[in-house]
Order: C-alpha cells, then structure tokens, then sequence
C-alpha cells in the first residue's frame, strides 16, 4: 500500500508514525492511525505540542503489534481485497509474457541487447579461463606455499642485475647449512640428442639435484624418489620417452639411453608426463654430480649458472632465511668486495612465474601486467555491452511507459516493478550466457592455439557454473538495475495523461554512457596500433647484424671435433658464403663477467661484461661492421688471446682509439684487435652492454651455434648442401637447423600474442559499441519521424537532414576521442618503457585511432539517418 | 450460570460505550471513548489502553463494530465504530444486579459509617 506522507508545519513525530504504520496490528491500523491523530489535534490544543508528541509517541508505541497476524473472521476484513504476493504464479506467467512479446515486437532491439551482451561475455570468459590458468602456474605442487627460487641480486658498477643463475654448489651448501631448508636441488635445463635401440631424437631435459622429484613432487610411474637420479650415471624419463625408446613404463627401467653418443645413462625412473601448464618443460632428469663432473666451472662459489629450488619447512621464517641468504656467498665466493657483491633471496614459486622482472633490486612485474591487462579488458568489454543495454532500455521507455502506468493504477508497488524489470534483464543475460559459452566452446581450440595454452571449458565444475550464473547476475545488475530504477518511478498520472517526455537529466547520462563506450574502444584501438607498430619496429630494426637467411646449425656430435673439416668443406660448397662458430645464442648472450683487466682501469669498480667466443670469419658471416682494426683471421698465429670490443665497451672502458691496447680477460692477457660496432646480442627489451669477443681456435672442441651465410637468392641449396654434409660427417645426429630470423620472432611471442589478443577485443569493444550506438540511433530517427517529415516538406534537403541526425552522435564521439587520447597515451607509454628500444608515441596514432573510431561510428549512425531521411514525408506525416 | 468475567475497566468501558451510542449509531469510536471515560471518571486513561480494551470486550462478544465512511480530517482515515451486543447488555445488567443484591444485604450501621 502507498502512502505519500502530507506535508504538515506541525505534527506527530514521523518516526512514531512509521512505525505504527509498520508495525502495529493489521486489522486495526486505520482506525488507530486515525483515531491517534485525532487525538493528536486534540492534545496539541490543550497540552500544547511538545506533550501532545510525548503522548502520541507513548500511545503509538504501547499499540505496536509486530507479530501480529491478520486474522479474517467474521468477515472484519472482508470489504479489503487481499494484496497479492508478488511471485504470484500468475504474476509470474503475466511478466514472462509481457517480456517474452516485448523481445519479439523489437527484434532488432533484443538482437542487439543479447548479441552485444552475449559478446561482452564470451570475451570475458575467455579471458577468465586464460588468467585462471596463468595465475595457477607455480601453485600446482602439493607444497607449493614453500617452494622458492633462490635468486642473486649482482650488485656491481652502480646498478643491481637480477636473475635466477646461482652457484652449481649452492643447493647442497643451503640444505647443509640453513635448518630451514628441507630440501634443495640445482637446476639446468638442457637440450640433447637421445639415442636407444634405432631410436634416435632430440629431447629437452634437466640436470638436477636428487632432490628435484621430492621438491615438485612429479608422479613416478617406476622407480623411487630416492634412487630416481641420485646416482651418478642414472636418468629418469618421462613416461613419453619410455613408450618411444622403449615401448612401455615396465620396460624402460635399467635400460641404457646414450646421450649425444658420447655418455649412457642407465634409466632408474619413469616419471607421469608432466601437464601442459607446467612453467618447465623436460622429458628427463640426469644427476646433478654429472652435470658438474662436465662443467667444472661451476663448482667455483665465483661463477653463476644454474638455478636453485628450495622448499622451507612449514613453520620456517622467510624473512629470516632471507636474512641469512643475504649475505650467504660473502666468504663462499672470493671475488665479494666493497665493488661487487651479490646478494641471494627467495622468490615464491607462486610468485615465480607472474612476476619474473626485476629493476633495480625491486620486483617490477611482469606477466602479472599482461595478466591485470586483460582483466581490464574484460571488464571493459562488459561495461561496454551493460551500457548499451541501459542506454537502449531507457531511450525506449517511453514505449513501456505505458505499461508501467497501468500496471501502478492497479496496485503494482515500485518494489514489485523493480522486480519485473530486473527480473526481464537478468533472463537476457541468462541468454546472453547460454550463447557466450557456446561461443567460447566454438572459439577455445583456436584460442589455444593463439596463445599456446591447453585451455579446457570446466563444464563440469558446479564452481565455473556458479561463476558463470554469477556473471550472468552481475552484469544484469549492472544493466538492468538503472533502467529498472528510472522505469518504476515515473508517475502513472504523467505517463497515462501524455506521452512521456523523458527529462533532460535521462538523456545526458545516456550521451555520458555513450562517450565512456568510446573512450574504452578508443584507448583499446590506439593500444591495438601502437603494439604492431611496436612488434613491426623491432621486426624491421637493425639488430647490427644481418639476421635474414642467417642459417644456425647446432655444433654437436662428431662436429664438436670435426669442425674444422666441416668448415671447410661447407665453405667450398655451392651457395655457401661464409661459415663461422659462435658459443652462445646470437640472439640471447647471458655471460657476463666482470673478470677484464686493463692499464687504467680504477680496481674499485666492477664493469660486467657479456662475453662469447667465435670462430673465423665471425664478423664476415654475421654481417658485422667493425668501427676499428680489423676481424680474427687465421693470417695472423697469436689472435686466440686477442679480442675484439664493442663500441659500448670502448665507451665503457674510456678508450679514443682501443685498437692495440692491452686487456687481460680471464686472466689471459692480450690485445684489443678490433671494435664493432654496437650490435644487439640480447633481446630489444634491454640496451646493448659491453661487449668482448675472444677467439676459439679451430682445432679446439667445443659445443656451440655453426652460423651458415647464403649466398643471396641461394638459401634453399646453402641449406640442403649443409644437410648433406651433416649427414655424411655427423650420421648419427639428425639434421637440426633454424633460421635465426624465426628464432627472432619467437624472441617476441608474447608481445605478438598480446598484439593478436588486443585487435581482437578492440575489435569486439568496437563492434560491441557501434551495435549500442546502431540502436541509439535508430531509436532517435523512429522518435523524430514528424519532425523529419515537416522539415522535408518545408524544403529541407537529405543531405541537411542526415547532417542533422548524425550532428548529435558524431559530438559525442568526438568527445570520445578527446577524453580517451591522454589516457592511451599514458597506459601505452607504459607499456613501451619494458623495451630498451621503442617507437615514439606520435600524434598520427592518436589521430588514425580518431578518425576509424568517428568513420565506424558514421557509418553505423549514417545508415538510420540516411533510411529516415529517405522516407517520404507523406507517409510519415499522414496518420497521427 | 456460566459467564465471562467483567473486568472493572472493561465494565466502565463497556457502559461508556452503552452511554454514547445512546446519543447516535455513530458516536461511540476510540476517540470519544476515551473523553469520556476521562471526563466522566476524571482518571487519566491512555489510549492505547482503551484500544485494547475495545479489542478484548469485541473478542468476548460484548461489544460489535462497523467501519465508518472516509473522513476528511485525520488523515482520511475511517472510524471504527462500537455498539453493544445483546450479550454486552445483559453482561453489564447482570452486574448491576449483583451489586444492587450485595449493597441491599449491607447492614444499616455499615451504611451509616460510609456517610449514608
């Protein structure tokens, strides 16, 4: 029942009068409200009104009734109607029709509603399911919580350096040393040619410690975490690799598996293929004793390689084990002074994966940016699809007004009408979401393959359901709940006696909805360019080196001895241009060292450096230009304890002219020969570093990269010719080449996933949008039809009207445009300080973003203006 | 002779309604119920309490009740107003007889101490 409150100068206490309204006994709360203020006038006469509040109160007070029932006997209430509960079945079936007619009379409407809401969904399903499994990389293992990465912070030379290569002896060291640590293990992933039996391929595996199987707790299908690769000599592998080499989990163990023909290994173990999210990658784990029988480098404190994993006991202090690893190489590792230090500390597992990126000693983010990106995204995109649901509800209440009038006369209350509405817009949504799963169920396999991920719908998870119908109730919420509000409140006398105006206020939030739509598409569309203008700069900068055609083979096998042969026999062949060795990635040089000496040098600072050894004609196959002296040539005897620089490190080091200077590297005293000029041997997200390059002799062994230049125009034949050479020299190694140029591309995966991703939800925000903007539009042309007609026939032109119709919506566009410019600006700036090198955000970017976002939503608008103008006025004029 | 039992203010309340709806079938209502029991009695009795009382003596019977038409003060509210039954009548004879019996077995000298 609605009572609207009189307004009286004086009169009992409201509060009072509520909550005899509220709460006093149903059967008789008119009489008592009546007789009371009947009393009331009366006490304010003769006691004055401050008794007269005093006594209402107290009276309405004792009369309070709130658990009172109404009670129809002998007939007292009969001459009531009884107020209906507002889930009447009948109710109920009433507003599934009315909506149900409403759907179909406004096709258009709903498609666009339940498309663009439908839209909005899926995008923001996917994304879910996508950040879903990012976020549960490195929290898959039972002890997850206390799994850590032991990191080195390289204080050195004024800045701090971060990663996750540690000492070979450090994981053992930590288990013996802190009583925290339960178990350790070092780490180095490796890639190998596997060879059992007539099966021979290339695999990726792990050195290390025995302790790996306990730490992650991979499944074993043979073997025992203890013995699985404890012992020197012994190999686990995965149930893959057991079923290839040797036909099953059973047969496998105690197996031999030769390793690059040259060490067998005797199989112990067979662990459970690991799960396609698994942040490493490996079919097999060798002993870490043989990996450092192999690199006896590493078991130097002074140099740095592989990784080390700990897990800590439940009840152990991180804080404090970070206390202690701080300063835990400080005595271990001799090269520690005032100028250089390092520093351990733990890094989560969890953490491990999203937040990989350090500056300056300070975790800096990493994919965890990319992560929060898309859940931005998807938020966006539902914004944008709830928005053109409210702004279509509203523009078009005047249709339902109607309805909303008659329903209030007969005794609806707002509650109830809220109810209906929102309840009309929360089975949209529930279709929407019927439709959206669909379409993520269609989309997901092409999904996966965009982002190399294993991505499955949970259908079968009551949880995803719940999640999904908690979706589905938000963003109905969220849509329904304005047009709900402003349609419930409009007054039945206003809305049955004219047709309804809607205020000036309505109109304005639905423009601002509209510029905020805009807004987001349009950040997204710049985002959108100034990634693949990004991606397209780096694939067309000059890393220094000529990378086109550039064929890398791996010197492996009997190549390791025979390279010189090799050389030379390849460099005869037809096609063949140059061919030189290279020890590490061209694109990925991780070795630094700050062990370069040099007359002049100030012994208090520590310079890093990155460092590689070649073979001959290095500058000549890479294309490399060298600023002073001249390549290694074997014309002269001494070159192995020569060097060439990079500019960066002639800068550096403070030469004019280094050519001839001395500099002593690794304790090898020698003299610069040449400088290069500044070329990129990391990825472009960092600036190119000091440089210096030492010399492999021929005849000395050594694994590394053999880089191939073709002759131009003559890649096929360089390629088969060095195929035919590998096979006859190197038979028991398949043939194992790449480009260097692909390895690039692969270099910036992410970003390219990422630039994919974004065209693809700016081009959803936008499509999404410009439905909105369709619909607006159209609802304007229908609401101006006479108007159209009696400016046609007072003389105006088409092209008078359409400018018309499309003034009001290119405005907010426009507006659009301005507001969203800044803030792209400010979000893609951001984005572009993770590269060392990067375009410039200029103002035709902006300007190009602009100009598509107002020609798509012309487009859009111009075809309703275009029909409304069209019409012929006779028509449009002639019934009323 | 089995009979529900008269409280001292349900009968004051009872025989003021007697009273007022002798001047009219629409007079007697919470209101004027209870000006006049505080006109008549002189005892300060709430509203709230008469309410009640009306409620209890239409639940025992003794009293019947009509909604009034819409009015133009109070808000537009109805009245409701309060007639005796044939069993508030004889309820309340019923008590005036047992006084009468019990004020005629009264010795004279008792009488005489009251003032009489």
């Amino acid at each position: 029942m609605h009572r609207h409150p009189q307004p009286r100068p004086v009169g009992p206490p409201r509060w009072a009068t509520y909550l005899l309204t509220r709460l006093s006994h149903p059967d008789t709360h008119e009489e008592v409200q009546g007789d009371l203020l009947e009393l009331y006038a009366l006490w304010v006469r003769t006691h004055g009104s401050r008794r007269a509040n005093w006594l209402y109160s107290l009276n309405a007070l004792k009369l309070l009734r709130p658990f009172a029932k109404p009670r129809y006997v002998s007939g007292r209430r009969s001459e009531q109607y009884p107020s209906p509960f507002f889930l009447n079945l009948d109710m109920l079936r009433n507003y599934l029709k009315i909506a149900w007619r409403n759907l179909v009379r406004s096709k258009t409407f709903s498609t666009i509603n339940v498309l663009g809401l439908a839209l909005g969904m899926a995008s923001s399903l996917l994304i879910w399911l996508w950040v879903q499994d990012e976020l549960r990389i490195g929290t898959q293992y039972p002890s997850a919580q206390h799994l850590h990465r032991v990191m080195e912070h390289e204080i050195a030379d004024g800045r701090i350096v971060t990663d996750e290569d540690t000492p070979g002896l450090l994981a053992d060291e930590l288990k013996r040393v802190l009583p925290e640590v339960v178990y350790a293990a070092n780490m180095a992933a490796v890639e190998n040619v596997l060879m059992a039996g007539t099966v021979t391929t290339r695999q990726k595996g792990l050195y290390a410690g025995a302790d790996w199987f306990r730490l992650y707790d991979v499944p074993l299908l043979e073997g025992t975490t203890q013995t699985a690769n404890s012992t020197p000599g012994s190999i686990a592998i995965s149930e893959n690799v057991a079923k290839v080499y040797f036909g099953g989990v059973q047969q496998a163990i105690g197996k031999t598996l030769r390793f690059d023909d040259w060490q067998d290994c005797r199989v112990t173990a067979v662990f459970a293929n690991l799960p396609a999210n698994a942040p490493e990658k490996y079919d097999y784990v060798r002993n870490w004793q043989d990996f450092l029988r192999q690199e006896q480098w590493l078991t130097h404190w002074e140099n740095s390689g592989p990784t080390t994993r700990v897990q800590l006991r439940p009840e152990a202090d991180v804080a404090k084990v970070n206390a202690k690893l701080k300063t835990f190489l400080k005595g271990r590792n001799k090269d520690i002074n005032a100028n250089f230090n390092i520093e351990l500390f733990l890094q989560p597992e969890t953490e491990a994966y999203l937040y990989g990126h350090f500056r300056n000693g300070q975790r800096d983010g990493g994919r965890i940016e990319y992560v929060r990106m898309f859940v931005g995204v998807a938020v966006f995109l539902l914004l944008i699809a709830a928005i053109n649901f409210m702004n279509l509800a509203t523009a078009r209440s005047a249709k339902r007004a109607r309805e909303v009038g008659v329903r209030k006369v007969v005794g609806a209350g707002r509650a109830s009408l809220i109810g209906q509405f929102m309840g009309e817009t929360f089975l949209l949504a529930l279709l929407a979401l019927g439709l959206a799963v669909i379409a993520v169920a269609v989309v997901l396999p092409s999904f996966n393959t965009l982002t190399e991920k294993r991505l499955v719908m949970p259908l079968a998870s009551p949880e995803s359901w719940a999640m999904w119908l908690g979706l589905a109730v938000v963003v109905g919420a969220l849509a329904g709940s304005y047009p709900a509000l402003f349609l419930s409140s409009l007054s039945p006398v206003r809305v049955l006696k004219s047709a309804l105006r809607v205020g000036a206020g309505a109109q304005q939030f639905r423009r601002g909805l509209v510029v905020f739509q805009f807004v987001l598409s349009m950040v997204m569309i710049v985002g959108t360019l100034v990634i693949y203008r990004q991606l397209h700069y780096i694939q067309q900068k000059n890393l220094g080196f000529d990378r086109a055609n550039l064929i890398s083979l791996s010197r492996e096998g009997a190549l390791i001895h025979q390279y010189q042969q090799f050389k030379e026999r390849l460099s005869q062949m037809p096609g063949i241009q140059q061919v030189t060795f290279l020890k590490s990635n061209p694109l990925y040089n991780g070795s630094t060292s700050d062990g370069v000496r040099w007359p002049g040098k100030d012994p208090t600072v520590a310079i890093q450096f990155n460092n590689t050894s070649v073979g001959y004609d290095f500058v000549k196959t890479m294309n490399l230009k060298l600023v002073q002296g001249r390549d290694f040539s074997p014309a002269y005897g001494a070159d192995s304890s020569n060097y060439l620089i990079n500019e960066a490190a002639a800068r550096r080091m403070g030469f004019a002219n280094p050519v001839g200077k001395p500099l002593t590297f690794w304790g090898t005293p020698g003299t610069i020969i040449g400088v290069l000029k500044d070329f990129h041997f990391n990825s472009l997200h960092v600036a190119v570093r000091p440089l210096i390059v030492r010399l492999i002799p021929v005849k000395q062994p050594d694994a590394g990269v053999i880089l191939v230049r073709p002759a131009p125009g003559q890649t096929e034949q360089a390629l088969q010719n060095a195929e035919t050479l590998w096979r006859e020299m190197n038979p028991k190694f398949p043939f194992n080449y790449g480009f260097v140029d692909d390895d690039f591309a692969r270099q910036y995966r992410n970003e390219t996933i990422v630039g994919t991703l974004t065209m693809a939800f700016a081009c959803l925000a936008i499509f999404i949008a410009c439905l909105g903007l369709f619909g607006l539009a159209t609802f304007t042309a229908e609401q101006r039809t006479k108007e159209i007609g009696i400016r046609k026939v007072l003389g105006a032109s088409i092209t008078s009207i359409i400018a018309l119709l499309n003034k009001e919506f290119l405005k907010l566009v426009l507006i659009a445009v301005v507001l969203a410019s800044p803030l792209a600006g400010y979000v893609m700036s951001r984005w572009l300080e993770g590269f060392a090198y990067r375009i410039e955000l200029t103002w035709w970017m902006f300007a190009l973003a602009g100009t598509l976002a107002i020609l798509i939503a012309l487009l859009t608008v111009s075809f309703q203006s275009l029909k409304a103008a069209l019409v012929n006025p006779v028509k449009s004029l002639q019934s009323e | 002779m089995k009979r529900a039992f008269l409280g001292e203010f349900e009968e004051i309340v009872l025989l003021t309604v007697a009273v007022l709806s002798g001047g009219g079938d629409e007079a007697a209502y919470g209101v004027t119920v209870t000006q006049e029991i505080e006109q008549k009695t002189g005892r300060a009795v709430g509203f709230s309490t008469v309410h009640t009382t009306l409620q209890r003596l239409e639940e025992k019977g003794y009293l019947s009740s009509q909604m009034g038409g819409a009015t133009a003060e109070r808000g537009g509210r109805r009245k409701r107003f309060f007639a005796l039954t044939a069993t508030g009548r004889k309820a309340l004879v019923e008590v005036q007889q047992v006084r009468a019996q019990l004020w005629e077995a009264l010795p004279p000298q008792a009488l005489q101490l009251m003032g009489y």
